[in-house]
């Protein structure tokens, strides 16, 4: 398959550049994307590139939670059934969907928009850390629940964010790390087990 | 540990490979750049996950393709295991997949299910070069031989460049984040320490009873541990609290020389004959004998701890050595039960190997 200028017309290579900018997509998946939707019908490129452009021009930032949203404050923020006193505390918009999946939790959220990694020029001021503490100050929670990554950078954003609220009177708890469901001891690596092992708990 | 098969595709030099290495000694002789080295290399990557000649990984894929193959399967003491190794060049720079009897897996989870001993040229240096060849030498010792250890080296040496990356950075670093950062290398770091105090210890003896042997006791090796951080007892408590005790005491330098100064990561392997330093007073035969010492006390230890021999794999350092020692290194690794060793001629003295001859990547027995 030809991923290289040279014989192929302009605006094919100028879509395979522009598919190969995406995450995850190299140049190889991204001649393929462009052959299939040339042999589509023209109202599906058409509704493609509406989504693509509604997702810049409608979807914005909830002003309470800063996930993405099109209705200001979003659903969940502006969901009376959900229990304003727990605040769970995530990286990305996207770890929220992850979150919802589960229907496990009821409380609300707060989305950083990364985590601290001075490798990157991400320190707490890049993030939104004040906006954190300005609404633990309004809103009252008793509960933070910190949902960050269990990474490095993951695991020092949820120590920083600990320094910082627990001396509010707030509790602040960090998601549990453990086995896999459905998994077998025997495939765990050594690492996840150990953590298993110390966070265990009373049957 | 035995290797039974290697299978090669795409790897340096090598279109296609496949090689059933005999139990014992295999010899494979040829003349330079015909790729013998790759050949261990590649046995190497199976135990290590990792190179012993470059970091530029993209020179693992045979010049024009994409992808290069190492595979191969070997006799542990658990049974068989399969494991392979695939080197991607993609734009975004290579990657690197791991398999373990067939299923893909993680880096830390590839580690250490075939255990080699690697001896290079380069090894030779080891007494008196840098530092950092002495670190990376108990690194991958440890790291083959237990997996927590690879962990807290790898959660080490993040935290260190956050913190380094902090340190640099334009704002006054924040105190809180530093804080953090130390916490994660006292903890980690500790351990790092402890491990590698133990195992200098063990490769100190084991090495001072091959080198007695070799000098007729004339000369005492003693090898050292120097850690960045001293410490009186090597327990748990004691290091972590000589480790915080350091950074605070070293705080305000850290900040104004805005650099990490404090840390495994600045340890040192002090290798000494009858007290003296050897990088420092030793001649270059009494350093090549001690690193030949340290190599045999390395496999010993290995094989000591796991019960099992690890595979051992001397790449082209026979003819650096003069026959008196190459006999000597070979008699001291006396228990292996594989051995790979390239050579452009024959050697003296090699009985009962298994001779196999490199010809622009052919191999065949010889």
């Amino acid at each position: 398959m030809p991923t290289s200028s040279g014989s192929i017309a302009g605006p094919v290579q100028a879509l395979i550049n522009e598919f190969s900018k995406l995450p995850t997509i190299g140049p190889k998946t991204a001649a393929r994307l462009v052959f299939y939707l040339l042999n589509r019908p023209r109202n599906e490129a058409q509704s493609l590139a509406e989504a693509i452009l509604a997702v810049k021009d409608r979807v914005r930032l909830c002003s309470i939670c800063f996930s993405i949203t099109e209705e200001d404050p979003c659903a969940i923020c502006s969901d009376e059934r959900r229990d304003a006193r727990t605040l769970c505390v995530v990286a990305e918009a996207k770890d929220i969907f992850a979150l919802e999946r589960t229907s496990a939790y009821k409380g609300r959220y707060h989305v950083l928009g990364g985590v601290i990694s001075p490798m990157d020029g991400i320190g707490p001021a890049q993030l939104r850390v004040k906006e954190l503490v300005d609404r633990i100050g309004s809103e009252h929670p008793h509960e933070i629940v910190i949902a960050t990554n269990p990474n490095a950078e993951g695991e020092a954003t949820a120590l920083y964010l600990s320094r910082l609220i627990t001396p509010l009177g707030v509790s602040v708890t960090r998601l549990a790390y453990g086995l896999p469901i459905g998994g077998d001891l025997d495939y765990a690596d050594e690492v996840t087990l150990a953590k298993a092992i110390e966070g265990r708990r009373a049957l | 540990m035995l290797l039974s098969t290697l299978h090669l595709s795409n790897m340096r030099n090598y279109a296609q490979l496949e090689l059933e290495p005999a139990a014992g000694l295999n010899l494979f002789v040829g003349r330079n750049a015909q790729g013998k080295s790759n050949l261990l290399e590649a046995i190497s990557l199976l135990g290590t996950g990792k190179s012993f000649r470059t970091s530029r990984e993209k020179d693992l894929i045979r010049d024009g393709f994409e992808i290069a193959s190492i595979s191969g399967e070997a006799h542990v003491r658990a049974g068989t295991v399969r494991l392979g190794c695939t080197v991607t060049a993609t734009p975004r720079g290579t990657r690197k997949m791991y398999a373990v009897n067939g299923r893909g897996v993680r880096y830390a989870k590839f580690l250490g299910s075939l255990r080699v001993v690697t001896f290079v040229p380069a090894d030779l240096q080891l007494v008196s070069g840098a530092p950092a060849g002495r670190r990376s030498f108990l690194n991958s010792a440890l790291a083959q031989e237990q997996k927590t250890y690879y962990h807290e080296l790898a959660r080490y040496q993040k935290a260190l460049m956050q913190k380094s990356a902090l340190l640099r950075g334009d704002a006054e670093p924040d105190a809180d984040l530093l804080a953090i950062y130390n916490e994660t290398l006292v903890e980690a770091g500790t351990e790092l320490m402890l491990a590698r105090d133990q195992i200098v210890r063990a490769l100190s003896e084991s090495a001072a009873m091959v080198h007695a042997g070799w000098t007729g006791g004339a000369e005492r090796l003693q090898i050292a541990y120097v850690p960045n951080v001293p410490f009186e007892v090597p327990a748990q408590d004691a290091i972590a609290g000589a480790f915080a005790a350091k950074l605070r005491a070293l705080a305000q330098q850290e900040r104004a020389r805005r650099t990490t100064l404090v840390g495994p990561h600045r340890d040192d392997v002090d290798l000494q004959l009858d007290g003296h330093s050897l990088a420092a007073y030793g001649s270059q035969g009494q350093q090549r004998t001690a690193v030949l010492a340290l190599k045999v006390a390395e496999y010993s230890v290995m094989l000591e701890r796991s019960g099992e021999a690890p595979l051992l794999l001397l790449d082209d350092v026979l003819s650096e050595l003069d026959p008196g020692r190459a006999q000597a290194f070979l008699s001291g690794v006396g228990g292996f039960e594989q051995a790979f060793i390239t050579a452009t001629h024959l050697p003296e003295g090699l009985s009962q190997a298994r001779v196999w001859s490199i010809d622009a990547a052919q191999v065949r027995p010889a």
